[in-house]
């Protein structure tokens, strides 16, 4: 009689922890939050905002992780960041692909532009800038980009102009794998990559905070090593778990959009400039 | 923790020096396997036969799958629509009109050309003429090239239907009239990355032999062809469709290359998967409809012999070993032969990945609607590969439509028994020269006589020159029976051949005088020569087709091993008689096959014709020779 006893006390005992975790996590956040509001009233001390998007993946089955950066551009952009502000690295062109059904355009959500689904929206559009294209998506200049380490030559829509009061959005999305992801097949960058170079930005006084989000195969590796301060960082799934797609599109024949980055977007969609 | 593992240690390899205990390990394991060679080589061709009885069994083999991730099969909508098949149908209707006026190729040619060409899609004719020993073979290809409308044009896809059916005395109407509908219905599309090429061959294998080597710059010397006007990129998959019947209730999928060349096996497991999902068509291999489906028609469509109890016939591996076996004899009919099993095997050396998709005749329920929607989703997949199909596998035994086994485990079958021709060539070798012999000792102990081992030379030389001589002889064989007067009059020729290939060996009989007094004789160092030599081939045709090597192997095996000569003259007779049955029985036996053959090496050069000639007689004759020879 007293083994469902203790049964029931384990299960108590666990969702207590649980719990108990989840608050934890809630605290570190709203700690961040609160610890970085030291001179303005409304949270963090930051006077302008920056995002640096990437999609490190080319050829035209990878299509959903273009859509995934695009649909992330979208949203930063509509939510206010201005086109000089963002730095948009996208491997290849999806939407002039030869194989694509719809010429131009690129959908997030299946349907195109032939469903009946009428929230499926061309993220290509008529004005969007690719800062970084093809093959100029690469390890070198990502990095270069990051620390600010440019050639002279390099124009300005290129270079991140961020100062000690940016708060900047990174996102990244391709095919990844523990602590390393993906360049376009051809070369990889690893978590102490991006820790060190985050590292230096911080000597550089060149960010107020960073947002970082990574939509890969055992995503969450990749900021397990950053040690520099002001850094909050998600992504899509943990050591060992894979990312999956979203949801295929009948039309292109291949998936449009990623799971995690789906339910962002689908969140985001709510939030306008105005929101708390 | 250290101790036990010493402990354990010590048990299994004693507490001696450990190099020591391992050179005598090593001596005592080849001495076991030396005296226990016969045993030994018993057991390798049980295992072996017992191995290729095993293959079709449902023990072996896993379910196919996609191996290239760019593929996605199955996950396109299809716009074939009826009005697509009604197009079809006008295009038939007028195919037929041309058959009923008995139109000649040229004629046929110019008018699937004309259709192109109202299309809006380029394309011309292909004269052609190819002088076999036989018969000459001309007509006239039609071919179109439809250019990517975004795409650089690079790659292509080559979409064909040829002429006559491969079923006997059909022609493949409906299957040409489904490539014109095609041709109507892909223009309407930009989203095409490759070119395609469209072909109509004529007559069967000639049209596109005639075609393909053109395009890719060969010049065979039997072939007079018109080079081709329109040019496109190279082609990496190929898509030929055999449609003979009014309506069909399966596809049946036909892949096996010349020379044993087997395609990619991602484009049958695209094929396939599209065929169930998309067109709703059941698949199988070849025209081979499973009796378990159509339990009416088992007597006609089951290999199961009549006499086989009804319970055994009624158990489910029974049934299911059947319908295996029947695959893999008709796959091992083709690839053994090197037969190309449609026009598609053509193309494989040119490292284009083909199959042809065969319409089993059927009074229904499917037609151009259901052939039409599997093109289509078919090529939107061939139309997402950045690269030729490379991830899935090469060699690969397809057991039924949804089944394969990969190399390991097939090529072991031949391996082993390969591998047990050469022990018992090495054996013979180590015979031939070692014998126990009584020595006597010197004059002091006259009463103590021991056995001792003795070796005596062998006579490699003699050995040499025959195995040269009965190869050349081959050579010579080969070039006589491909002569276009033999080929021609081979009904009277080939009786008087193996009449002279029997007596020939008997007459240079008296060459084979004993070398010399105390060296082995020479049938045991033949022997041992011959054996390792079919080891030899049958290992390294292995690699290159499979089902050559392992019908080599299972043929030869036995016979070769237990090749010996005998002091009884009857006994002689009997052998020799076997092995020159055995060797040259095809001359006089297997005429259309042979004649067959060699209309395939004069129009494809496939090499079955020469292997026989220059490879398995030989091989056979050296045995027969080992049979007649002094003891």
């Amino acid at each position: 009689m007293h083994l469902p006893v203790s049964l029931l006390s384990l299960c108590f005992l666990t969702l207590a922890s649980l719990s108990a975790a989840s608050q934890a996590a809630q605290d570190r956040a709203t700690t961040f939050f609160t610890s970085n509001a030291q001179h303005s009233p409304s949270g963090s001390g930051h006077t302008n905002n920056w995002a640096v998007l990437v999609c490190t993946s080319r050829y035209w089955f990878n299509y959903r992780h273009m859509a995934n950066a695009l649909g992330m551009y979208r949203t930063v952009k509509r939510l206010g960041i201005p086109d000089s502000n963002i730095i948009l690295m996208l491997s290849d062109d999806a939407a002039c692909n030869t194989r694509n059904k719809f010429p131009g355009c690129v959908f997030a959500s299946a349907g195109g532009k032939a469903g009946k689904d009428s929230s499926s929206l061309d993220l290509y559009g008529d004005n969007i800038e690719v800062d970084y294209r093809g093959y100029e998506v690469t390890v070198e200049n990502f990095l270069r980009v990051l620390t600010g380490r440019v050639p002279p030559s390099l124009p300005r829509s290129k270079r991140l102009l961020t100062n000690d009061r940016s708060n900047i959005f990174i996102y990244m999305t391709g095919h990844g794998g523990n602590e390393f992801l993906k360049f376009q097949d051809d070369e990889e960058i690893s978590a102490f990559d991006i820790a060190d170079a985050f590292e230096q930005m911080w000597q550089k006084k060149r960010y107020n905070e960073i947002l970082f989000m990574i939509d890969t195969c055992q995503a969450n590796t990749m900021y397990s090593k950053f040690y520099s301060p002001n850094i909050l960082a998600t992504g899509s799934s943990e050591l060992d778990e894979k990312s999956y797609s979203f949801e295929n599109d009948n039309d292109l024949g291949i998936a449009v959009i990623d799971s995690f980055t789906h339910y962002v977007l689908q969140f985001m969609e709510n939030i306008n400039k105005t929101s708390q | 923790m250290h101790a036990i593992r010493q402990r354990i240690r010590n048990v299994l390899r004693g507490n001696g020096d450990r190099n020591a205990t391992r050179l005598q390990r090593r001596r005592a394991l080849g001495t076991l396997i030396w005296s226990r060679l016969p045993e030994l080589r018993l057991l390798l061709l049980l295992v072996g036969f017992a191995w290729i009885l095993l293959i079709p069994s449902p023990l072996l083999g896993q379910s196919t799958f996609i191996d290239e991730n760019a593929l996605h099969p199955g996950q396109v909508n299809t716009y074939w629509n009826w009005g697509d098949v009604h197009q079809a149908d006008l295009y038939l209707a007028q195919l037929e009109q041309l058959r009923d006026q008995n139109a000649t190729s040229k004629q046929i040619a110019a008018h699937v050309s004309e259709e192109f060409r109202k299309l809006g899609i380029p394309s011309a004719t292909q004269d052609y003429v190819y002088q076999t020993s036989q018969e000459s073979y001309n007509g006239t290809n039609a071919y179109a090239v439809f250019s990517s409308p975004r795409g650089s044009g690079a790659e292509a896809t080559l979409i064909s239907a040829p002429w006559l059916s491969h079923t006997e005395d059909a022609l493949n109407l409906r299957g040409v009239a489904t490539v014109l509908a095609l041709a109507a219905f892909l223009k309407g599309y930009s989203l095409w990355a490759k070119d395609f090429i469209f072909v109509i061959s004529s007559g069967q294998l000639d049209g596109m032999q005639a075609f393909i080597t053109t395009y890719y710059g060969e010049e065979p010397s039997n072939l007079i062809a018109e080079p081709l006007t329109l040019p496109s990129g190279v082609i990496w998959v190929a898509l030929n469709i055999d449609y003979p019947g009014h309506s069909f209730s399966h596809l049946g999928i036909f892949f096996e290359g010349i020379n044993g060349r087997l395609p990619n096996q991602d484009l049958h497991n695209s094929v396939q998967l599209i065929s169930r999902h998309t067109g709703g068509v059941p698949v199988v291999l070849y025209d081979h409809l499973d009796p378990r489906d159509q339990p009416w028609r088992e007597a006609e469509l089951s290999i199961i012999p009549s006499w086989v109890p009804a319970s055994l016939k009624k158990m489910s591996f029974v049934q299911e070993y059947a319908y295996r076996a029947k695959n893999l004899v008709r796959h091992v009919g083709y690839q053994a032969r090197g037969k190309a099993s449609g026009v598609h095997g053509l193309l494989h050396r040119f490292r284009i990945d083909a199959i042809t998709l065969y319409a089993v005749p059927a009074t229904g329920p499917h037609g151009f609607h259901a052939i039409g929607r599997i093109m289509e989703s078919s090529l939107r997949t061939i139309n997402n590969l950045l690269e030729r199909l490379h991830a899935s596998f090469f060699f690969y035994l397809l057991v039924n439509a949804t089944t394969f086994l990969k190399i390991g485990f097939f090529l072991p079958a031949a391996i082993i028994l390969s591998v047990a021709m050469m022990f018992s060539g090495l054996y013979e070798w180590i015979n031939a020269a070692w014998y126990k012999t009584v020595v006597p000792r010197s004059e002091e102990k006259t009463e103590t006589t021991e056995l001792t081992w003795v070796e005596r030379p062998r006579p490699v030389l003699d050995a040499l020159l025959v195995i040269g001589a009965t190869h050349t002889a081959g050579v010579g064989l080969f070039y006589f029976i491909t002569l276009p007067a033999v080929v021609v009059n081979h009904r009277i020729i080939s009786p008087v051949l193996f009449i002279i290939s029997l007596l020939l060996p008997l007459a240079a009989l008296p060459l084979f005088k004993q070398t010399s007094p105390g060296a082995s004789p020479l049938w045991q160092v033949l022997k041992a020569f011959n054996l390792c030599l079919a080891s030899t081939v049958v290992s390294v045709t292995c690699v290159l087709n499979f089902s050559l090597a392992c019908t080599t192997a299972a043929t030869l095996s036995i016979p070769l091993i237990f090749s010996s000569p005998s002091t009884s003259l009857p006994l002689k007779v009997v052998k020799y008689a076997f092995y020159m049955l055995l060797g040259f029985g095809w001359m006089v036996f297997a005429t259309e096959e042979v004649r067959s053959a060699i209309w395939h090496w004069e129009l494809m050069g496939i090499w079955f014709a020469p292997f026989i000639c220059i490879v398995y007689t030989p091989l056979v004759l050296q045995a027969a020779l080992v049979s007649i020879l002094p003891l």
